[in-house]
């Protein structure tokens, strides 16, 4: 359909008609006339953008303001909702704390694990061996997510669980415990999910940065004699710093918004000893239908989000080389 | 930034003598011992998975983690018969939402990358805005706008705007990639009479295969993977995916570990396939600097 969209407008735009700018200077109503195709071809994306995305995403900020419950007209709050959600609510403010953990876990698991991995494929001599390696670590991230969680609650099951029966054939009997169930440990089991903490997407990315580095800068490192330790530290991690600056943007957006981990594993529970803000908003929209109340975490979340990614991106300085 | 430079060149670095040489090689059985304890911690969970779907309740009981006999295959027979529908259901949703996604993203991406219309750099602002905006603004307001245009639970509550969502990352990616295709061959083509759509058809899109398969893939496991939105916007059994029939199959099946694993096995396949047949499309498409910043 889309296609046929454009065939019409664009047969009709000839190839004197494109090459003509440089020669005269035309006015705006003429250009714009003249790439009236360029426009067609933007005009599903748009359509589907402004309904789907921009809509929505204005209509959060601006309900943010509201009490807007289902079925009853909205009713206009101004910074109400705000100040219900850092003064009065307990649940609330717990879950930040929650949420900081879960993110700083996965910031510093981010930038260790799957560069030591990294590493070590990237200084392999044999280039299959390489590939092999390669291949392997990216296999786990093809298993479906939620598979992942919900083997993740099988390992912390009470009774059948995993983690238990290894301790058990340790000796120590005394730590098991139903790790998702128990208020004291339920967080602690969420955040360390998924050891070993290597990510297959993210060893590829530091795997690139690494094989971009110039043979020559790596071939004269080691004529100086600077090899092993040291040449992670003064030569591999400085020139790919653009990629750890990624690997941690997409860490803290990817713990603030990985409350789905926490939906699937223990709901927030028990009680609310696991509540993150991604999902105190879910509830309140889902199960309680308070939609504005709602809307103003969300929009707590999308100031949080994009504050922290501008302050990585323009304060963590990145060496050009 | 560059995009899909082709493959990596192999790092010369043995070409320093046979001392550097020796060195290398009896160094590197200390990293494969790295890797491997590495990867043994990765594969365990899916191996013990694989290990636990072909028991009964018994053998579970008695011996969780060991292989047991006689094995049961029929675990997978009942598993396969409550999650094949969302399998198809996943691959209806996922396989839509890409063709429409990558056709539609393609087109708006070359337009941004071909031609200098007024106010393309607002426009092209106007897309990358869009990945700035984290799911949780927009998804109640997203969830009501489709209640007020009666898509709930229907298959298109989730192809269109997974298809709309997608295209954001797709456009930004396909732009870079699209600039940097030499302008002579498109010219040359121009003047051989071709009109624009042909350059587009037979030039642009032949000499974008890998950045669009890459592209397409990762659109499919980001869609494959949602489990938030199909959530909240379907309610029959019938259209649910993967995700959400998985999740309602674990609350269901809790404790009858057996056909439980399966299901998860089973689950895990159709991706599995997809990239057996793509993993060099997908492993050089994330390891050659395509995403970077």
């Amino acid at each position: 359909m889309t296609t046929e969209e454009i065939r019409a407008p664009a047969s009709s735009a000839t190839m004197a008609d494109l090459r003509a700018p440089r020669e005269r200077q035309a006015t705006l109503g003429q250009r714009i006339y003249r790439y009236r195709f360029v426009y067609l071809m933007l005009v599903p994306t748009f359509a589907l953008l402004l309904t789907f995305n921009y809509y929505p995403a204005f209509m959060g900020l601006y309900r943010a303001f509201f009490k807007w419950d289902i079925g009853l007209q909205p009713e206009f709050l101004g910074l109400g909702n705000f100040e219900k959600l850092f003064i009065k609510d307990d649940t609330f403010i717990k879950s930040l704390r929650h949420v900081s953990l879960l993110t700083s876990w996965r910031v510093i698991s981010a930038v260790t694990f799957p560069f030591i991995v990294a590493e070590l494929i990237f200084n392999l001599r044999s280039n299959v061996h390489k590939y092999t390696y390669r291949v392997l670590t990216i296999l786990p991230a093809v298993v479906p997510g939620i598979v992942i969680l919900l083997l993740w609650q099988f390992i912390y099951d009470g009774t059948h669980g995993l983690l238990n029966a290894f301790l058990e054939g340790v000796g120590l009997e005394d730590w098991q415990q139903p790790w998702l169930g128990s208020p004291k440990t339920a967080l602690y089991a969420v955040t360390f999910m998924g050891f070993p903490w290597v990510g297959g997407v993210t060893v590829l990315i530091y795997l690139a940065g690494l094989q971009g580095i110039s043979d020559e800068v790596i071939d004269s490192s080691l004529v100086d004699g600077c090899s092993g330790l040291r040449r992670i530290f003064s030569i591999d991690i400085p020139l790919i710093l653009g990629q750890f600056k990624l690997i941690i943007v997409l860490a803290v957006i990817g713990g603030l918004q990985g409350w789905v981990a926490v939906f699937v594993m223990t709901a927030g529970g028990p009680g609310t000893a696991s509540m993150v803000p991604g999902l105190w908003m879910y509830n309140n929209a889902f199960l309680w239908n308070k939609m504005g109340y709602a809307s103003a975490i969300g929009m707590f979340l999308f100031v949080l989000i994009m504050g922290l990614t501008i302050i990585n991106v323009k304060f963590v300085k990145t060496g050009d080389y | 930034m560059t995009v899909l430079e082709g493959q990596p060149q192999p790092v010369q670095r043995m070409s320093l003598g046979a001392g550097w040489r020796r060195a290398w090689r009896t160094g590197d059985w200390w990293r494969h011992l790295g890797l491997g304890g590495f990867l043994f911690f990765m594969f365990l969970p899916f191996i013990i998975t694989i290990i636990i779907s072909f028991k009964d309740i018994p053998q579970f009981d008695h011996y969780p983690f060991t292989v047991t006999f006689p094995l049961h295959p029929d675990n997978y027979l009942e598993a396969w018969r409550i999650v094949s529908r969302y399998i198809l259901n996943s691959i209806i949703t996922s396989g839509t939402s890409v063709v429409g996604m990558v056709i539609l993203a393609a087109i708006a991406a070359w337009a941004f990358a071909r031609y200098p219309f007024p106010g393309r750099e607002l426009f092209f602002f106007g897309v990358l805005a869009l990945l700035m905006v984290p799911g949780e603004l927009t998804l109640i307001p997203a969830f009501l706008l489709v209640k007020d245009l009666g898509l709930l639970n229907t298959r298109w509550v989730l192809i269109a705007p997974y298809i709309a969502g997608g295209q954001v990352f797709a456009i930004f990616i396909l732009r870079q990639f699209f600039e940097a295709l030499p302008g002579e061959m498109f010219e040359a083509a121009r003047i051989d009479g071709a009109n624009e759509l042909q350059v587009f058809r037979h030039i642009g899109i032949p000499l974008s295969q890998s950045i669009l398969g890459v592209v397409a893939i990762m659109h499919v496991l980001s869609t494959w993977n949602d489990v938030i939105w199909p959530l909240v916007t379907l309610r029959s059994n019938e259209l649910m995916t993967l995700t959400i029939g998985l999740y309602a199959f674990r609350t269901a099946w809790y404790t009858i570990w057996g056909p439980l694993m399966a299901g998860y096995v089973i689950a895990s396949i159709p991706l599995i396939i997809l990239f057996a047949f793509t993993s060099r499309l997908f492993v050089e498409g994330l390891s050659s600097g395509a995403i970077k910043m």
